[in-house]
């Protein structure tokens, strides 16, 4: 029960150091953002993640996931960027709006590049425990109390939620109306706020003193019990992911 | 060992004390049991046993606390943290929140101290069988019942090895069979490892049957001390919010009832009542 994407799978991708995979994800959107033709940047999407999702065997998920979050950008985009943008060669016209071709390929171009930033985190949250790629962050510097807080947020969340129904489930059990207008939703908020809220409080202070109880402020070496490891070649593969990323960047500048 | 010295504190922002001139010496290896009614003072000195007070909690504090061989006001909170354990109530707030899974999670202050890997699996494995985590290791901590959270939180203090426990109500969301194995392991704990094991706890049933000894606290002053038997059959102890067992009580209304003699020693325990009641 977590709030993240994860899915544990017995695949390549997911056997990979995470700092190998989020080596991956941002040399993607760096190409991405650095790539200026249109088929360019959806050849990554779908000759580097797509292929590396299908390895992982996750690729329905992957796909579901991005389909859900870049077609809100993209009806928006399209209308924008094809009646807005500047251009010659108009499609067709609504009164005294144009829609025009430059403009639908703004759209499509600036869809893709936002298609591959999402794919990549995608794969990334899908391949990658959090708490596995906070400790790879960590050994490479990252201050431990930084993670802590990257890695609770992300595990805690369903329990808030839980609790918050619970919370909900007993003043409904109690008369209270959560169900009509907007307005009685939200008067409806106002019993349910104060006792998540005092709760988490609470929480809140258990919690540092149960974490102070287990050394986690104590300084000086800290051990793990999981051992990250580099496959053979992975340092290789992710200083030749970087000389692409560095090569794409100096191309677009030249 | 535990040495406290005419311990008295009152928290920032209120005038009455929460703990008056306590005395309490608790030796290594015993299993000490606090009782009290709520409001009694047993949480804070769990918290002044630990060095929460008054690193953690402040106020006004008078009197010495050493635990471990040390000052617990002039050692940091994170030094004191593998030398003494405590666990509390409420099983949620004591998961870490950053591990996936139950084996992880009991991992984690063992990670904090620098324990080498290797060593980790064997102490792993032993706080998991000593509270009854088998089985459940590779679960996500947050999809365990209550009770079995409640037990990790208990795992996760053991594994560390600790020389003091201090444990606030730990079995308030044990069954009663989750309940008497928890007593047993910490009973293991004091006589196998010379663990010294203090307990906040309202079952004296299993008090009376577990524990060496019983502190009993009353608005915050230490008010009775001694073995089991001896300090929960005290005539006065309901005064003070404390309950009976149910072996007292029904010794209690034989003694009424002209069924067993006055002046017989009041049962605290099964085995007891079954000598008193024969």
């Amino acid at each position: 029960m977590t709030a993240t994407l994860f899915a544990a799978r017995p695949s390549a991708v997911h056997a990979l150091n995470p700092l190998t995979k989020l080596t991956l994800a941002i040399g993607a959107v760096v190409a991405a953002a650095a790539l200026e033709t249109l088929p360019a940047v959806l050849a990554v999407y779908l000759l580097v993640l797509v292929p590396l999702a299908a390895r992982a065997q996750v690729l329905p998920i992957f796909l579901r996931t991005c389909a859900r979050v870049v077609w809100p950008f993209a009806l928006s985009l399209f209308p924008i960027q094809g009646f807005f943008a500047e251009g010659t060669n108009v499609l067709f016209t609504l009164g005294p709006f144009s829609l025009k071709a430059e403009g639908l390929w703004i759209a499509a171009f600036l869809t893709a590049r936002l298609l591959v930033g999402l794919g990549a985190a995608t794969l990334l949250m899908l391949t990658t425990r959090p708490d596995h790629l906070m400790q790879s962050l960590v050994q490479r510097g990252l201050p431990g109390q930084l993670a802590y807080i990257v890695v609770t947020a992300l595990q805690i969340i369903p329990g808030f939620q839980a609790r918050a129904q619970a919370i909900l489930d007993s003043q409904r059990s109690r008369g209270l109306e959560t169900e009509g207008g907007l307005l009685r939703r939200v008067r409806a908020l106002a019993p349910l706020v104060s006792p998540l809220l005092l709760g988490s409080l609470m929480d809140l202070e258990e919690r540092a003193i149960a974490l102070e109880a287990r050394a986690f402020t104590r300084q000086g070496t800290k051990t793990s019990l999981t051992e990250l490891q580099d496959g053979r070649g992975e340092p290789a593969a992710r200083a030749l992911l970087i000389a692409l990323m560095l090569g794409v960047v100096a191309l677009r500048f030249v | 060992m535990i040495d406290v010295r005419g311990l008295t504190f009152t928290y920032s922002g209120t005038t009455a004390p929460a703990l008056q001139a306590i005395e309490l010496k608790i030796p290594e290896g015993q299993l000490c049991a606090v009782v009290g009614a709520n409001g009694a003072g047993k949480s804070t000195l769990c918290f002044a046993l630990s060095g929460f007070i008054p690193h953690f909690f402040h106020g006004e504090m008078h009197g010495e606390v050493s635990a471990a061989g040390r000052s617990v006001a002039g050692t940091p909170l994170a030094d004191l943290a593998g030398e003494i354990g405590l666990v509390f109530q409420n099983p949620f707030s004591q998961i870490s929140g950053a591990r996936y899974t139950v084996r992880e999670e009991i991992a984690f202050g063992l990670e904090n101290l620098g324990v080498p890997r290797a060593e980790m699996p064997g102490r792993i494995g032993e706080a998991v069988e000593l509270t009854g985590l088998s089985g459940l290791e590779e679960r996500s901590p947050y999809a365990l019942s209550g009770g079995q959270q409640q037990r990790l939180a208990i795992a996760s203090m053991i594994v560390m090895r600790p020389r003091i426990l201090v444990l606030d109500e730990p079995t308030s969301q044990l069954d009663p069979a989750g309940s008497k194995e928890v007593f047993a392991a910490l009973r293991a704990l004091a006589a196998g490892r010379n663990t010294t094991v203090v307990l906040v706890e309202h079952k004296l049933e299993w008090v009376a049957a577990f524990a060496d000894r019983v502190v009993v606290l009353a608005g915050g002053r230490l008010i009775a001390d001694g073995p089991p038997a001896q300090v929960l059959a005290a005539a006065d102890l309901e005064q003070h919010g404390v309950g009976r067992t149910r072996y007292t009580l029904a010794a209690r209304q034989a003694q009424a009832r002209r069924l067993r003699p006055p002046s017989a020693d009041l049962p605290v325990t099964l085995d007891q009542a079954r000598e008193f009641f024969r």
